[in-house]
């Protein structure tokens, strides 16, 4: 057996298009939150397995990956208090319930 | 390693003043809080000064290719700035009316802005990944900021979810631009001799979809549109009016940057033009003729800018020196005429405090100079002489007839031009024709100086370069120096 | 090039890295969803081992595990009706949704791969990394990148003010 950059690649693929379904179906702001971030770990994959592969010797891939990790953490955090100040002041995190506004 | 910072001196001082701005904030007692409007309208023109100082040109290169100051990347910041500095000026009725949090408001208009300025400057994915969530992140934060109004917090929410899925594209199309040349530069140089030549097709067209797909979003281009009504509508409409432009422009460059920089290198050319020839032609169908059918002004505009993403973007497909200085020119237009519309709806807003379009109804009598105001803008944005519109977009239409192969995009592009007429003609329509029971109390308008010098502005802009646009065409050829053919 | 027990460790992780992907998005209970999110990323976590990233494994326990998913997981239990069983918690468009996503599971594999079998991704033969990687990593991070470094320093400062102002509670 033997593990080359493909499989990385086909498994971030995966992973990338698992967090896709998970933003197109769930009706709830935290869970769209979570499959994002799905989404930003299948990236990360891909970064750090073309660091190792591509360019070993001078490791681009992770120095990205860690800005990644860095602004997800920022945007999550964002993302959260505005979930916690709609929940405060209305009740509801569904997100295709709040239709003041249409898609 | 070139610690260039005598370049970047406009947002490292941009970047100082929203740090005095909040601060200063603190000092403030609640009835001169106004102040800190004035002080961010000083930080917009004072940083705007500065970019026109600081020296552009092929060897202004910082950080290993980071921050590159070309004419390019200065000309961008002045459109960002000017937006910015129009936009606080704009929001002086808001910010009194539903914004609690005055210091921090300014704050993260300026931090955004400073993103967009390293943006236009990045010719690196990493960084101008970095510097374009700077950019938008403050944004999620200033469209939820009208904490009481559910339209606002839920427009946030919108914005921050699409926005963090158009990151996660955009960043996967960009790992396979790292993965096939080992390299996070954008220069045509060094990608060149790195990408290995023929055999990278797939690749390349799947990094490529990915990327535009990513910036698409950011730029709300058809199919990507979707969260930009909700959003323009539910965010307070200085910001509205600033997203609108400002984070356009900054989204535009980043294209630019990608586009231009990269994928114009080798078998990369042959794909990106049709695939953005599409998305143009996409953007001005849908966003004409969706503008058509709305009733809030701000859902109006929204789909307004929707359409003049593809007409910026009819210029981009043409890939030449006459394509570039069009879509600068457009911009540029684009700015002063947008900026100066929703400046209009802001003061109707305070007003009246209504959005809708039939409540323009008798304006003229009202108000007559704003109206006329109002006429203009719209007139421009529709593209009708003497206004800048006019000659910005026949300047990106020769662009595109003289590449030679676009000319079913012209034609999509010139009819779509006569449908947006209707949508911005029934605005005035509205304002001058459609009588309206004017009830003896009402005084005439008057309006706080900051939203004036905004309108004032947007109104002498717009009638300088429709009048008289030879030397803002001669600045609109030199942006395109850096970008070589 | 991976071989022997490292390659079998990847078959595993993945098995389970998909599976609790899968459970991410689909189960009902918004709560297990972000528990199984955990175990995903610690599945993350264990992969960069394999690719030598060993500084960033650290990361995402330390960030991912126990910053994000921490602040989902309170998010969750805030807002407390949502771990109810009988809210539904996905929408109507499940079936376009799986459409969409295999499409794109598929072309994406298909491109890649076909883009790797002509030799698109220049891969380095000796894929030994030279040298202490979380080494380098800082070296890159305080050298070369040193200007998106700052810059998101300044765009935590923005965020940090943001959720603050937002979460805040106005009287």
């Amino acid at each position: 057996m033997q593990v080359e950059l493909i499989h990385f690649l086909c498994l971030a693929a995966i992973l990338f298009g698992i967090g896709l379904y998970g933003v197109l179906t769930r009706r709830n702001a935290i869970g769209i939150l979570m499959c994002v971030e799905l989404m930003f770990n299948a990236v990360n994959i891909n970064f750090i397995s073309f660091a190792k592969f591509i360019t070993p010797d001078k490791i681009i891939g992770q120095v990205f990956a860690v800005f990644v990790i860095v602004i997800a953490a920022a945007e999550a955090t964002v993302g959260l208090a505005i979930v916690i100040l709609i929940y405060r002041n209305f009740k509801d995190v569904f997100i295709d319930k709040m239709n003041i506004m249409k898609w | 390693m070139n610690l260039r910072f005598d370049i970047m001196i406009p947002e490292l001082f941009l970047f100082g003043w929203a740090i005095v701005v909040l601060t200063a904030d603190l000092f403030f007692i609640k009835e001169k809080k106004n102040a800190l409007l004035y002080m961010s309208q000083f930080g917009f023109l004072a940083a705007a000064a500065l970019v026109i100082f600081t020296p552009t040109g092929p060897n202004e290169v910082g950080f290993g290719y980071m921050f590159y100051n070309d004419t390019f990347a200065s000309f961008f910041k002045i459109v960002i700035l000017l937006a910015g500095f129009m936009a606080v000026s704009s929001s002086f009725e808001a910010v009194q009316k539903s914004i609690e949090h005055k210091g921090e408001f300014f704050g993260l208009v300026i931090m955004s802005a400073v993103g967009m300025m390293f943006l236009v400057s990045s010719t690196e994915l990493v960084s101008l990944y970095v510097a374009l969530e700077l950019s938008t992140i403050p944004l999620f934060i200033l469209t939820a900021f009208q904490k009481r109004y559910l339209k606002s917090s839920e427009a946030g929410l919108k914005y921050l979810i699409l926005g963090a899925l158009s990151s996660a594209l955009l960043l996967y199309g960009m790992s396979f631009m790292y993965g096939m040349t080992g390299t996070t530069v954008l220069l045509a140089g060094s990608i060149t001799m790195l990408l290995n030549s023929a055999n990278v097709h797939y690749g390349l067209v799947l990094s490529l979809v990915l990327v535009v797909a990513g910036l698409g979003f950011k730029l709300a281009l058809v199919p990507f549109h979707m969260w930009a009504p909700d959003v323009y509508e539910g965010a307070p409409t200085p910001i509205t009016s600033y997203l609108s432009v400002a984070s356009k422009a900054a989204g535009l460059a980043a294209l630019t940057r990608i586009v231009y920089g990269f994928y114009t290198v080798g078998t990369a050319a042959e794909y990106w033009g049709i695939l953005i020839a599409i998305l143009a032609a996409l953007a001005m169908i849908i966003g004409n003729f969706a503008a058509l059918l709305q009733s809030n002004i701000k859902r109006m505009l929204a789909y307004s800018s929707i359409a003049q993403a593809g007409y910026i973007l009819v210029g981009f497909v043409a890939a030449s020196q006459l394509g570039l200085s069009g879509i600068s020119i457009y911009i540029f237009a684009y700015l002063f005429a947008n900026m100066g519309a929703f400046a209009i709806v802001v003061a109707v807003d305070h007003k009246l405090n209504s959005d809708r379009i039939e409540d323009y109804a008798g304006m003229a009598r009202r108000s007559p100079l704003i109206a006329v105001c109002m006429t203009i803008f719209l007139l421009s944005l529709a593209g009708i002489p003497p206004t800048a519109g006019f000659i910005a977009k026949y300047k990106v239409f020769m662009a595109a007839i003289e590449n030679g192969t676009l000319f079913w995009l012209v034609m999509i592009a010139v009819a779509t031009t006569v449908v947006s007429i209707f949508y911005y003609a029934r605005v005035i329509k509205e304002m001058f024709i459609t009588e309206r029971e004017v009830e003896s109390s009402e005084s005439k308008w008057i309006l706080s100086s900051p939203i004036t010098i905004a309108i004032l502005v947007g109104l002498i802009g717009t009638l300088i370069i429709g009048i008289y646009p030879e030397p803002f065409l001669e600045l609109a050829s030199t942006v395109t120096q850096s970008f070589v053919y | 090039m991976l071989e022997g027990s490292t390659a079998i460790a990847f078959y595993i992780i993945s098995f389970v890295m998909i599976l609790s992907a899968i459970a991410v998005v689909t189960l009902k209970n918004i709560f297990h969803a972000a528990l199984f999110l955990v175990l995903t990323l610690f599945a993350v976590a264990a992969l960069y081992i394999l690719l030598s990233a060993e500084f960033l494994a650290a990361v995402q326990v330390l960030i991912y595990v126990g910053a994000i998913s921490i602040l989902m997981i309170f998010a969750v239990m805030l807002t407390a009706q949502l771990t109810n069983y009988n809210i539904k918690q996905t929408n109507e468009q499940s079936l376009p949704a799986l459409l969409i996503s295999v499409c794109f599971i598929g072309i994406t594999i298909f491109a890649i791969a076909t883009n790797n079998k002509l030799g698109g991704f220049p891969i380095k033969e000796n894929t030994e990394i030279a040298g202490s990687n979380t080494a380098n990593l800082g070296q890159l991070l305080m050298r070369d990148f040193i200007l998106p470094f700052e810059v998101v320093s300044v765009l935590l400062l923005a965020a940090l003010i943001g959720a603050i102002v937002i979460a805040k509670r106005d009287n």
